[in-house]
């Protein structure tokens, strides 16, 4: 039989940590993919993953620092993440959001800011930020926005995260932001919608 | 609650479930299967003392108790048996192994991870099927690992014990030439069988861990990134990366995509199977 056996070593000793966020910057990329998988258990790495997201061309790379910034899971993280929601570039984007996307519990604390944010295209980003938070927290950030949103593009990025996890809660607001915007006919029927999913889950939920 | 009838879904709570499911999972159920899905939601729903759809929705949504996990097992067939899914094994032996072939020097090992391996069903089947269909396997050294967090399974897959239906997929003829039969209704794998596969204990979410099997030519990972929460998936994603060769191939469960947990791979279609490779360069982003 050609198949041959060979049983596993055993595991590798801790690596040193010593220059690892020097090696951030290092020009072979396997090097600096595996200094930015490493800095994910240190919480004071994130200004230097930051930096490091900033000018990174490998794509893997860019991946490894985003993945870090969700295990640090902090405030500070989660911002630094954030701050590549408004990138020119897709891919950073996309990135920031997936990793925002995985730390809900901490995106609660910055979303407000977010979707404050003075770029229309990060508060309609940000919307779908809180698809993942429970009904109540997401039906609470959510309706304070379309309150007082003046982009109907914004508030139809929340009405239709709404629509998935809104509370009845999110009845009222929403209705008051369909009177606000009378000549939106999309974002008045998506409104509708809304309304109806967020009072059959009231039903439901009450039994 | 116990005698309740089964209450009825919406169609756009249906549509929600499924929405749910898609994001999370990637799994995609149609209208097709909603009587099937109606009944393992409402198991789930006794068992968790949901008394409405939206009471136990919210529950799957916030992850109580792990039930995300529950019902994905409720959802799926975990059963594993021998030749699972073996149109990526008709894969592996038409497509991947040429490919990388082609790409290792000569008299280079090729080595092949079977990860998690729980009792051993799939290692053995990849050395069975490589023995059986690839007309180059005398040609080359070829190593295969199964590893499992589960060192229970573990044992079980160095012994090498199965029932009747762990066998149901393999002809009479491949029992006889593989396995003793060593009871009324269960078999071993023979030795020469068992001593071709090696085993080895691997948590998929610890670095240090899965670095220290090496890297491997061609992954299968079926069936278990499903499990994980976010931050694990993209962990196991990385942590899989690295245990590929620059060009190796990783396959998934049928219900899996890579794409939906992490961009390090790039998919690639053959004909018997949609799998992921690591490039053979770094990308720019």
């Amino acid at each position: 039989m050609p198949l041959i056996r060979r049983d596993s070593p055993g595991a590798s000793p801790p690596r040193p940590e010593g220059d690892t966020i020097a090696q951030l910057s290092d020009a072979n990329p396997d090097t600096r993919w595996k200094a930015a998988r490493v800095l994910g258990k240190h919480a004071d790495a994130v200004p230097a993953l930051a930096t490091a997201l900033q000018v990174e061309t490998s794509s893997q790379v860019r991946e490894a620092i985003f993945t870090s910034l969700l295990l640090i899971r902090s405030d500070a993280s989660a911002r630094a993440a954030a701050e590549f929601v408004r990138s020119e570039d897709a891919a950073l984007r996309s990135g920031a959001l997936d990793a925002l996307a995985a730390m809900p519990e901490v995106v609660e604390r910055i979303l407000p800011g977010l979707l404050q944010d003075p770029d229309s295209d990060v508060r309609i980003l940000s919307c779908d930020l809180a698809r993942t938070m429970p009904g109540e927290v997401a039906t609470r950030l959510l309706s304070g926005l379309l309150q007082a949103e003046a982009e109907p593009n914004v508030c139809g990025a929340a009405v239709e995260v709404l629509a998935e996890v809104g509370t009845a809660e999110a009845i009222a607001p929403l209705r008051a932001c369909k009177a606000r915007f009378p000549g939106e006919a999309f974002l008045g029927f998506a409104i509708d919608d809304a309304i109806e999913r967020a009072g059959a889950g009231r039903l439901d939920m009450n039994g | 609650m116990g005698d309740r009838e089964p209450p009825s879904i919406s169609e756009d709570e249906f549509a929600r479930l499924c929405d749910f499911f898609y994001r999370r999972t990637g799994m995609i159920f149609t209208e097709a299967k909603r009587y099937y899905i109606e009944r393992r939601v409402f198991e789930r729903m006794l068992v968790t003392g949901s008394a409405t759809f939206a009471q136990y929705f919210a529950r799957v949504r916030m992850d109580l108790d792990r039930e995300i996990e529950e019902i994905v097992n409720a959802l799926t067939v975990n059963e594993t048996y021998f030749y699972r899914e073996d149109h990526q094994f008709h894969c592996l032996t038409t497509d991947l192994l040429r490919l990388r072939v082609a790409q290792k020097a000569p008299g280079e090992t090729i080595r092949i991870w079977s990860v998690p391996c729980s009792t051993g069903e799939e290692s053995y089947s990849i050395a069975m099927w490589l023995l059986e269909n690839w007309p180059e396997v005398d040609k080359h050294d070829i190593e295969i690992l199964g590893s499992d967090i589960d060192t229970r399974a573990l044992a079980a897959a160095r012994e090498g014990v199965y029932g009747a239906r762990a066998l149901s997929r393999l002809t009479p003829d491949l029992i006889e030439r593989y396995f003793e039969k060593v009871g009324e209704e269960t078999w071993q794998a023979a030795q020469e069988l068992r001593e071709s596969v090696a085993f080895s204990p691997v948590n998929l979410i610890v670095n240090a861990e899965t670095r220290a099997q090496g890297v491997f030519d061609v992954i299968f990972c079926r069936n278990v990134l499903i499990y994980f929460n976010d931050e694990s998936r993209r962990v196991a994603a990385e942590n899989l990366f690295e245990s590929l060769k620059p060009g190796g191939f990783i396959c998934l469960g049928h219900t899996e995509s890579m794409s939906r947990i992490s961009p390090l791979f790039e998919v690639r279609r053959y004909a018997d199977a949609i799998v992921y490779q690591k490039p053979l360069e770094a990308r720019r982003g």
